[in-house]
Formats: structure tokens, sequence, C-alpha cells
């Protein structure tokens, strides 16, 4: 059971949260977008780096989702630089 | 009679007498015993038999790490548990404790007969033997092995026990409250920690409260008492007696579970810790030689404890084999003080040779010094061959202990992650060193959270012990591990059989596992491998650590998570008019959902076939409150539902509604549902019940993640809005006596429209023209607190059209009929648009989410599995349920390619004949093909024919009338 910084409510137990995979950034969504591209963002990860950056949803917490580095040695989980600062969706 | 209590002296109460059952034998203990206690006080010493060979067992330890002493125990309140150590049952009054693996009496086994032919069940025995003939593995060998294996029986009662789970946060946790656990702990709230302090014991002190020796100058169980009141009035201490902490994980996490004191209750503690001050001792290592296991063979340290904790006389001729010399002088003490005769010890350089009796030690055979054979008359043997570190706990998250070849132990680093050991887990073993070894560790604790200055490095070094790892004499019953009778020539022949690694020795030959996790025997069995292997031993390691340290109920880590309390139930809001009206309802996720509303006397068939033909010729109504209602808004969000959705919708207007396919980033179908338009900038989705929350996350974490940009603002209305949807023929008839407050007529009301109004100018509603029977439909969602009155009005408004309620049964049917699409069956997380006939709905103008993977060739070959509908050719047989497709009929033993398979079919009411929906190899080309349906569960092939997947209704008039 791992201990999540949330951004917006503090440390938190894993159990308010869900996972939801590894970060990634869609290309963008036009027909220029080629399978290939889509192929990348979507299926294939580097896996050999630490820490690795995944999403975690506060379901049972703010609702949001939070974008987390893991270190997969230690555990350790810090939030991705600057999404801190993200405006809180329904927050406003 | 007690005889063996000493007549005075003890931390026993002896002003209450407690009155307990041994093997259906009525004895009396005091206040303060252990079962074990209680037993050799009333000089019972043959408490269980072992494993494999049935051996008579008696008490070896006094605490957590007894391998033996195990018994099945039936408290007041009726609550069974098997496989508890003698050692850890605190007595209580109507205790009734058994024996285990003995038949048919403890005294007198058969199984032991075993031991006469001796080495029969050696490593591997159950492998080797129970090979041969293949058909008798179940219908033999595995009730022989069944009735052989395991430890103690499980009864199937209800577990009568009251459980609850909870938290909770400190700074600094600590482990076990001995000399150095409980000096820590005043430390460590001295230097303004908030501490939590567990005690596995219902007293604090371990070993302090016993022992005789001395703190400075004062005897240590005073020092313990000054301890304890100053400990107490420390505000930021909470202090948890009678808990197990039994594991350490990520971030300072510490599992624990406290029993209450009438046992009827046990809490499951998740304590958050900064930093964890791991006291929780040592235990002694037995000696290994042949007969080493007769009761009357017991732990020195745990001989004392007996003697000074429960005023008990252990025997009456004693033998010592003791390594560490001031131990051998305190026991020789203790065994004085209770009147034991001291028959002799084992020189050094002598060797134990073996050891006789039949239920009891009763003589020694040893070399002495110059190797003189010897033997001795006694009843009590107490040995020692060393410490053990119990700092399992430390080593949870995979870091090891060291071995440290001049203490002969393995011992954990003086920090590991979180965890700081102390004490005599740590390798002390001088009470004062303990002590300040847990002030020294406090105080590091502390200056690491930043509450006090960093404290010099001069921890306590722990003193070099005896080199004491004899090798006593070879012979048959020489035990490694007394739970699970593992003798020394097991570990010899596993190396010999290539087992060299001591993971793999542990699960070949069973040692260390058990109730007891080999807290007696792994450090044994780590130099006697070394030994064998002919390694140094400080290459050889231990097994992993794993939690649970000791045994922990499953009750326990269930809490009160059990029958109705699982998992959360959903009524909708339909739920208290349907009950009344007769409903019967299933449970569908976590909803509660209407099945079928039965006539008087009819079976779930005729309801059905009822409810269905209602619907088709005249008006039902069915709840659709499950579906899943996103509110969507913003200046984007016309925007945002065109991405994420695959249609073309930009051109809805305000006032209309389209049905929707969601596909996954992959170009797979995901799920289907609605959109309707109520404004400018503001509209409605649906989606399926079963896929709402998932979909209520996924479209959140789009906004929140990859398109921050886009405005628009979701809310989850699913809970919000009643719908109850009235379907058929009259449908329309039915909605005009309800007095909407808007026109209905077929060309300002047409179908993939919304209305938002009241109905008799006092309801609010919006109605929806959206079907999935095919009928002409109307789907009326009104506040869900509007929903009994709705359905009332429903009914009543309805009793001239026919209306008639129906349930998922008929729901299933009527889509079947009309090949609209199910979650899981159709849309199965393989399919596309296309492979269900959807193919037109998906946008080529667009992109969307989905749209670039799904022009993978491989998506849209011709010979991917595609829905088709099915038709018995003989237009009379049933087509059996779950049916894979085939191109002849099955016969057993011919293997035939499958070219699809079935996902649903029924009999079906409205056209009386069977049909079925399947997913085909190709099947959108193989249209008026025949094939068969076979079902080798049934043995049953059904020669069907191969059409359109809509049987009712294919031009769509009836939706539009």
């Amino acid at each position: 059971m791992l201990l999540i910084n949330c951004p917006y409510c503090g440390e938190r137990d894993q159990s308010e949260f869900s996972y939801g995979g590894r970060i990634r950034n869609y290309p963008a969504l036009d027909s220029s977008a080629s399978i290939e591209t889509w192929h990348r963002a979507i299926h294939l990860h580097d896996s050999s780096q630490t820490p690795i950056g995944e999403y975690w949803h506060h379901e049972c917490g703010c609702e949001q989702w939070i974008e987390i580095n893991r270190d997969v040695d230690s555990h350790e989980m810090t939030p991705v630089s600057g999404s801190d600062a993200l405006p809180g969706r329904g927050q406003s | 009679m007690q005889i063996r209590r000493l007549i005075s002296g003890g931390i026993i109460d002896r002003d209450k007498s407690i009155s307990f059952k041994f093997n259906g034998r009525r004895l009396t203990g005091y206040a303060g015993d252990t079962l074990a206690s209680a037993l050799l006080a009333n000089n019972i010493n043959l408490v269980a038999r072992s494993i494999k060979y049935h051996r008579p067992r008696g008490i070896l330890s006094a605490g957590l790490e007894e391998p033996s002493a195990l018994v099945s125990c039936t408290d007041r309140q009726g609550v069974f548990v098997p496989n508890l150590k003698a050692t850890e049952v605190v007595l209580e009054s109507g205790l009734v404790a058994r024996s285990q693996n003995f038949w048919p009496f403890l005294s007198v086994d058969f199984g032991a007969t075993l031991q006469l032919g001796c080495r029969l069940l050696d490593a591997g025995f159950y492998y080797k033997t129970f090979m041969w003939p293949k058909k008798w593995w179940h219908l033999v060998y595995e009730k022989i092995i069944r009735h052989a294996s395991g430890q103690g029986r499980i009864e199937n009662n209800r577990d009568a026990k009251l459980y609850d789970k909870r938290m909770m946060h400190c700074q600094i946790l600590v482990i076990g409250s001995g000399p150095a656990g409980i000096s820590a702990a005043k430390c460590a709230a001295e230097s303004g920690a908030s501490v939590v302090l567990l005690e596995q014991a219902p007293t604090l002190g371990g070993s302090a409260a016993w022992e005789q020796t001395k703190v400075d100058s004062i005897p240590a169980s005073q020092w313990l008492q000054r301890t304890s009141r100053e400990l107490e009035q420390q505000p930021s201490i909470r202090i948890t007696l009678n808990t197990l902490a039994f594991g350490q994980y990520d971030q300072g996490l510490v599992l624990a579970v406290e029993q209450s004191r009438n046992k009827a209750a046990a809490i499951y503690w998740r304590i958050r810790a900064k930093r964890i001050i791991l006291a929780s001792g040592a235990s002694e290592r037995p000696l290994i030689f042949p007969g080493n296991d007769r009761p009357g063979i017991m732990l020195a340290a745990a001989a004392r404890q007996y003697i000074y904790r429960f005023a008990i006389r252990p025997g009456e001729r004693a033998f010592l084999a003791i390594a560490d010399e001031d131990e051998l002088q305190a026991t020789r003490l203790a065994l004085e003080y209770a009147g034991v005769e001291v028959v002799g010890n084992l020189p050094r350089g002598g060797k134990l040779i073996n050891t006789r009796g039949w239920h009891r030690l009763s003589q020694i055979r040893f070399t002495d010094e110059l190797g003189k054979k010897q033997k001795l008359r006694c009843d009590l043997m107490c040995v020692s061959g060393g410490w053990a570190a119990q700092a399992h706990i430390a080593a949870h998250l995979g870091d090891k202990l060291t071995f440290i070849p001049s203490l002969d132990a393995l011992l954990p680093a003086s920090q590991m992650g979180l965890v700081f050991p102390t004490g005599s887990c740590r390798g002390l073993a001088e009470i004062n060193d303990c002590i300040e070894d847990g002030v020294q560790q406090a105080l590091r604790a502390a200056a690491q959270l930043g509450l006090v200055p960093e404290p010099e490095p001069d921890l306590p070094l722990p003193r070099a012990g005896p080199a004491y790892h004899q090798h006593h004499q070879d012979g048959a019953m020489a035990f490694v591990d007394l739970q699970n009778d593992v003798l020394r020539g097991d570990i010899e022949q596993a190396l010999g059989e290539g087992y060299e690694d001591i993971e793999l020795v542990k699960r070949y030959t069973t040692l260390g596992m058990g109730t007891d996790q080999g807290k007696t025997s792994w450090t044994n069995a780590m130099l006697e491998l070394a030994r064998l292997k002919r390694e140094d031993s400080n290459t050889t390691s231990h097994t992993t650590f794993r939690p649970p340290y000791s045994p922990v109920s499953f009750g326990a880590l269930v809490g009160a998570d059990t029958q109705s309390n699982m998992t959360p139930v959903r009524h909708t809001p339909f739920y208290s008019a349907f009950k009344a009206a007769g409903c019967i309802f299933q449970t569908s996720g976590n909803w509660v959902y209407s099945r079928y509303f039965p006539s008087q006397n009819e079976t779930m068939e005729q309801a059905i076939q009822r409810e269905v033909l209602a619907v088709r010729n005249a008006v039902g109504c069915v709840d659709m409150s499950t579906l899943g209602k996103v509110d969507v808004k913003g200046s984007d969000a016309l925007e945002f539902l065109s991405r994420i959705y695959c249609n073309n919708i930009e051109t809805i207007k305000p006032g209309r509604l389209r049905y929707l396919l969601m596909l996954r980033e992959d170009g797979i179908l995901y799920d289907d549902g609605t959109v309707a338009q109520l404004a400018d900038n503001h509209f409605l989705v649906t989606m399926t019940t079963a896929n709402s929350a998932a979909c209520w996350r996924w479209m959140n974490k789009l906004l929140q993640t990859q398109w921050r940009d886009l405005d628009v603002q979701l809310t989850s209305v699913s809970d919000h809005w009643a719908s109850l949807a009235i379907a058929g023929p009259e449908a329309r008839h039915l909605l005009r006596h309800l007095r909407p407050d808007f026109h209905i007529d077929r060309d300002s009301f047409p179908m993939a429209s919304v209305r938002q109004g009241s109905l008799d100018e006092n309801m609010p509603c919006r109605v929806f023209t959206v079907s999935f029977s095919g009928e002409l439909s109307y789907e009326i969602n009104v506040p869900a607190g509007f929903a009994s009155s709705l359905y009332a009005r429903v009914i009543d408004k309805g009793a001239d059209f026919g209306i008639t309620p129906y349930g998922l049964e008929t729901l299933d049917i009527l889509r079947i009929e009309k090949g609209h699409l199910s979650i899981g069956t159709e849309i199965d997380g393989r399919t596309t648009a296309a492979d269900l006939g959807l193919g037109k709905m998906v946008s080529t103008s667009k992109a969307f989410i989905g749209s670039s993977l799904l022009q993978r060739p491989a998506l849209s070959r011709e010979d991917r599995l595609q829905l088709v509908g099915l038709e018995a050719v003989d237009g009379s047989s049933a087509i059996p349920l779950a049916a894979h497709l085939t191109a002849a009929p099955w016969k057993p033993g011919v293997v035939q390619l499958p070219l699809g398979h079935l996902t649903a079919a029924i009999q079906s009411p409205t056209l009386g004949r069977s049909i079925a929906l399947a997913l085909l190899t190709g099947g959108h080309r193989r249209m008026g093909e025949t094939l068969w349906a076979v079902s080798p569960v049934n043995n049953q092939s059904v020669e069907v024919r191969v059409g359109s997947s809509c049987f009712v209704d294919v031009t769509g008039s009836r939706l539009h009338a």
C-alpha cells in the first residue's frame, strides 16, 4: 500500500486512488496522425528508465487525475513538476 | 492438582483459579497462565503428535517461536481455532483445547508406528511415491495424501468473532515492549515524537518482567514497573497491548492485529509511521542431535520463563546443554530456585549422542570432553545453541539479514530503510545494553525526523558469543525443523538431489514452513546447509522473509466486509414501487434490477412470454435508470463529444438525439449510448450500465490530462434521474394521457428527439424518443424522487392500453429480436463497429479517438468475426445456448475448426421459434449459408441458416409509426 501525494489533498493512502496507466501524450487529433504515430503513443513505453510517469485518479477524494513520477526501485512517488499548478476541474 | 506449581512466586494471580479442558480432562490453572504453562503445571508434557512421523511432542519454548505444541481450541463463545501454539494461548475459563495429528489416541498413535520403519517419509517422499498409475492420482492417492497432510482440521461454522479495520498514524512506531522497546518508546516520546507502542503479549516488559537480572543496581522487574508508569504519563504515546505486528510494507506501513481481551473481537490495524523501531527480540536455537524432539527437552530461556514467570518446576532432574556461559549460570540458578536437581551439563567439546524416553525424556547419552561415552537419567533437558534475532519485519521489504561469523548469527543492519532494529533482535544480550540501545536508536530515529540533534554514533555492539555450532552425533531422528519433521538427513538428501539453493531446500523439504515459519529452525538450517556445502556461512543466506511474521486469521484480514457488507447494493428509484408490484429482482453488478413481473401462478417463462407480446402488441414499461448519464456543458462541449464518439454529430440541433458509438484508442468498439442536445452548448450523454463508471472516469481523464484547453464541464447525473421507458404501439396514446405540456404527434416529436417540460403540469420531465425494443418508445426521465409517482401514473393511465411492466429478461429478448447490441456479448472488447454491422456510423470525415488505429489493415479484413442472425433450418429446433458454429454436426472425437460462436440464443415469443445472434468468420458474406450450431456440452447439433441480425421489423416501420 503506497502513499500518494495528491497536489490537491496532500498525502493519502493508495486505497483512495485508482491507477490510470502510464502518462501518454496523444498525437494531434487530425487526419495527419498516422497509424505509426498513434501506435507509438498508445502501445510503446520505455520501461527501462525510472522514475516512470503515471496517472492516478483520486477517486475517493477530489476526483482529480494527477500525474505522478514513481521510482520503481524505491516506490517513492512525487508529483510531476508543474502538475500541481493544474486548475482543478469542477473546483473553480 | 497443579503438582508442578511452586508454592510461591511467579506473575500469576493465585486467587483466580481458571478451569479448562485438555483432551477431555478437566484441569485448572491461574490467571496469567498460558495454556502451555497450565499444562506444565499439571505435569502434562505430551501435548501433540508431529505431522509426519507422529512422534510424541511436548513444549519446547514459551513464545511465538513454538514449533511443536500445536492445539485446536474452542473458547467460551464457541469460537474454534486450529493450529494455535499452546504457548500463545492465554488461559481463559471455559477453554477447551485438543491435541492434533493423532489417531486414535494421543498416547497410543497408529501413525507413530511409521517411525519404527524409520526414514519412510524422507524429503520428496510424496513426489516420488504417488506417481503411478496415473488414474490413481485422484481415485486413491489424493485421499491418502489429504488424510495424512496438513496441521489440524477446520470447522465450517460461521466465524462468530467481530472484526474491524482501523488506521493509526504516528511519527515513531515501536514494535515490542521488552527492555529495548520500552526504553526506545519512552525516549522517542520524550523527544517530542508521537509514538505508538505495540506489544503482542497482554502485559508490557517482555523478559524484563521475569528474568532475574539487574538494571544498574535495581531488579529488572522494578525498573520495568517504574518505566511503565513513566510511559503511561506521556501524553504523546499510545500503548496497544495484545497486538501482533505481522508485516512491514512500503513507506512505513505496518500491519497488525489486536485481539480483544476476551478474544471475541479483533482489530486489523494499518499503521502508517515515519520511522519504525523494531524491538521484537530473539529466540533461542535448539541443538541438532538424534532424539532432540522428545517432550522434556526445552529451550533454556523458556525453562527460566516457566520457573520465574509461571512458578513451575519443569522437571525433577535436569541436564544442561547451553552454549553461553552466562546463560548456563542463569539457568542453573533458576533450576536450583525451582528445586530441580541439575544432574549434569554438556562439557565444552562434548557431543550429544541421543536420548531415550517413550512419552517423555528419560535418559541422555553424550560423550564428555575426553570422548568418553556417558549416560544420565533425567526428565528435563535445557538446550540453547545461542540466540536467533527475530528481525523478520526489518527484512520484509527485501533487504536481508547479514551473517556475522564472529557472533554465529544472522543480524539486521542498524538501520534498514525506515526500520531501526534494537535490543536482542540486533544481537544484544545484556539487559543494560538493550536499554541503552533502545535510547540510542530512538534518538537516531527522532533526529531523522528533525526532533533532536543527531546523536553520536556509538551504539552498543553485540558481544561475541560462543561459537557453539557444534556438530553432534549423526543419526536418524535428528530434527532441524520440529514442526515439519525435517531431519538433518533431509537437508543432506535435498543437496544430493541437486536442490542446493536454500530456497529450493525449503520447498523440497518443507523446512521453515508452517505456523512457526521456522523461527527455531532457520538459523540452524542455514548453518547446516553451509556445513554440508563446505561453504563459508556468510555466503549462505536465509530464505525470503514474508509477512505474516506469525499467523493471522483470515477473519481479521477480511474485517467486516462479509456477506451483505462485501459490496454496496444499489437500488434504482423504482425499487420500492416495483417491489410492491410483485417484481422478481436479480442482481446485475451492484444493481438490484427488476427481472420479471409475474402475475399469479405464472412461471418465469410464462411471464416473459406475456411481457414480450404486450410490448409488441400494446405497451410495456421498463426501468432504464441504471444507464450512465453525464451532463456536458461549455463552449467546447460539442467539440469534446465529437472527439470521443466516432459518429458525425456536428450537425445535431437542440431538441434532437443521436445514437453514439465510443471506440477505444486502438479502434475497438468500447461502448454505445446516446447524446441529446438540451440547449446550445448543453448536452446529455448516456452510456451503458456496465460502463457508466468507467466512461465517467475516462471522460474526466481526457479533459484533465490531454485536452486541458477545452472549455467543458462534466456532471454525473446518473443518480439524479429516474428513467422509465414506455414502449409499444400504444406508447404515444399512453404518453398523451400522461398530459405532457408539449406536442407529441409524430411530426412534432419524431424518433431521436428530446423534449423538456412537465407531465400533468406538476411533474418535471425530460422525454427521449429512443428505442431499445424496436417499438415506438418514450423514455420518460423525472427527478429521482418522483419515481414511484411516475410509475403509479403510468400504470393507472396505461390500464386501458394494457400496460405491462417488464424486466431485464424481456428487455434482453426484445433487443435480441431486433439485433441490438449488448456489452460483453457482442461488444466484447474484440469487435469493431463494422464487425457488428455499424460501419456506416463511423465518420470518415473527422479524427476521433480510435480513428487512426482503426485503419490498421487487420481490423478491416473480410474474414473477421462478424455479427449475423441464425434461425434453425427446420424452423422448430431450439438452437443451443453458447454453441459454436461448424461446417458439420458435432461428432465425439472429431476435431472441427470452429467458424464462430453464438452471443445470444432465445425462443422468440414474437416469432414463435428459436433465433440466435452469432459472431461468424466472414459472416457478412455468408448470408443464406447453412451451418451447424454445435454444443459438445449438451451433445447437441442444430442446423442453422445465416441471415440478418434483425429479426423483427427490418424496415423500422414500427419505430416511426
